[in-house]
């Protein structure tokens, strides 16, 4: 629908995703909590909070937009450059989809141009993330193993933590 | 889900200390869109449905057509944008209340953005099938946080004028049957309290017509008794309007004028 005919403002991308969030949570991510279970989700409402301001909507609203989310035990953020990440996408030939280049605020008609403008701007509002919300950061620009190391001992020190019920499947 | 930490606190409601000023944002608003001066008008009919309010906005939008004005009429799940999701979550048995909520927002944002907002600067008169107040109330039936409802809801526009068409649940009853019967959404069936679709309507907008009252004031609006007959009704509407009209300047921006 919408994605389709390149139609959404920034508001209604903001609340089409708080949306989709909002479903998600009911039915994937709430009731495995009840049950014990360990949920992990790629991308949360941190995702919105940084791409949704750098399109223009207002810090506050999309904070309290999404405040009937489930604060995580554990938020990590991957940080990489944006010269990292392009290249990367680049290298594996990966067409850049409209919105992730942030093509819809006509910024610039280049696609890689747009892209940068657009994701340094999410940046920026990670960055301030980091802060707000005690994200822990992972200096994505190192390699897969160094990083996965990282990711096992945050995972590890935050699951010896006495408030988590362990249930075995 | 009250075991559950919030991830922030909700902002206060608006509206409640009067500080609304009509033809601005309600709360945060859309940073990216400034609408001081713009010229155009909202003028909002509120009521529960059956109440009368196409045929009174119908009746409306002529008079005001014969009197010059430019006029463009906005309606609830009208946006080309969410329409068709919103009939498909509703056949479907997918929508939840926090869904329900945040789809009719959406289908709202994008008619502010794409509709009244150009009208506006335009030196439009906008004439809305219903605002907020109807999503505020239905969502304020199922229990939905008010705070965040207004929070959620900061974007919008506070109108100029707010029409509320008040009834009472037994005069309504019989328009409702005597017009097309009663439908499942608007007896509230979703809310699982019996299979008896008429003691389900009568619970149902008895308790819509409670949140209407309890935002009469909140939101200033005007109140109409419905339950008068059309033409009498439409004089009133006629007459509040004009007054109103008659000191509003909707020529300001030169690129505009009313027809």
């Amino acid at each position: 629908m919408g994605k389709k005919k390149n139609s959404l403002t920034p508001t209604t991308f903001s609340l089409l995703h708080a949306t989709d969030f909002a479903d998600r949570l009911l039915y994937n991510i709430v009731p495995p909590l009840k049950a014990g279970m360990i949920v992990l989700a790629d991308r949360y409402a941190y995702t919105a909070f940084a791409r949704d301001v750098a399109r223009g909507v207002d810090r506050a609203w999309v904070r309290d937009l999404y405040s009937f989310a489930v604060r995580p035990d554990l938020a990590l953020y991957f940080r990489v450059p944006i010269d990292v990440s392009l290249d990367r996408l680049m290298a594996r030939r990966v067409k850049l989809k409209f919105y992730e280049a942030g093509m819809d605020m006509g910024w610039s008609h280049n696609e890689q141009e747009s892209f940068r403008i657009f994701q340094g701007k999410v940046l920026d509002e990670y960055d301030r993330l980091v802060e707000e919300f005690g994200l822990s950061v992972i200096d994505a620009s190192t390699s897969i193993t160094d990083q996965q190391q990282k990711v096992r001992n945050l995972v590890a020190r935050q699951l010896e933590k006495p408030d988590l019920e362990v249930v075995n499947q | 889900m009250t075991d559950q930490k919030d991830m922030k606190d909700p902002a206060p409601a608006f509206g409640a200390n009067g500080h609304i000023q009509p033809g601005r944002y309600y709360g945060h608003g859309l940073p990216y869109a400034p609408i001081d001066h713009y010229p155009g008008k909202i003028i909002a009919i509120e009521g529960t449905d059956g109440v009368g309010r196409s045929t009174q906005i119908r009746l409306l939008r002529e008079w005001l057509e014969v009197q010059g004005y430019g006029v463009v009429e906005t309606g609830w799940t009208r946006s080309a944008l969410m329409s068709p999701t919103i009939e498909l979550a509703k056949s479907s048995n997918t929508l939840n209340k926090l869904t329900f909520v945040l789809l009719y927002a959406t289908d709202f944002a994008d008619r502010l953005e794409k509709e009244i907002i150009p009208a506006l600067k335009a030196g439009f008169v906008v004439l809305s099938d219903r605002y907020i107040f109807s999503a505020l109330a239905r969502a304020g039936v199922r229990g939905v946080d008010r705070a965040w409802l207004r929070s959620l809801y900061g974007f919008a526009i506070a109108p100029h004028l707010v029409f509320y068409l008040k009834i009472d649940v037994d005069t309504l009853i019989r328009r409702v049957l005597s017009a097309r019967g009663m439908d499942f959404w608007e007896s509230g069936m979703d809310l699982k309290g019996g299979d008896d679709i008429y003691d389900s309507f009568r619970s149902y907008q008895n308790k819509l017509l409670r949140e209407y009252t309890s935002m009469a004031d909140e939101f200033g609006f005007r109140v109409l008794d419905a339950r008068r007959p059309i033409d009498v009704l439409q004089d009133d509407l006629r007459r509040q309007v004009q007054a109103f009209l008659s000191n509003a300047d909707l020529t300001q921006s030169p690129e505009t004028l009313p027809v």
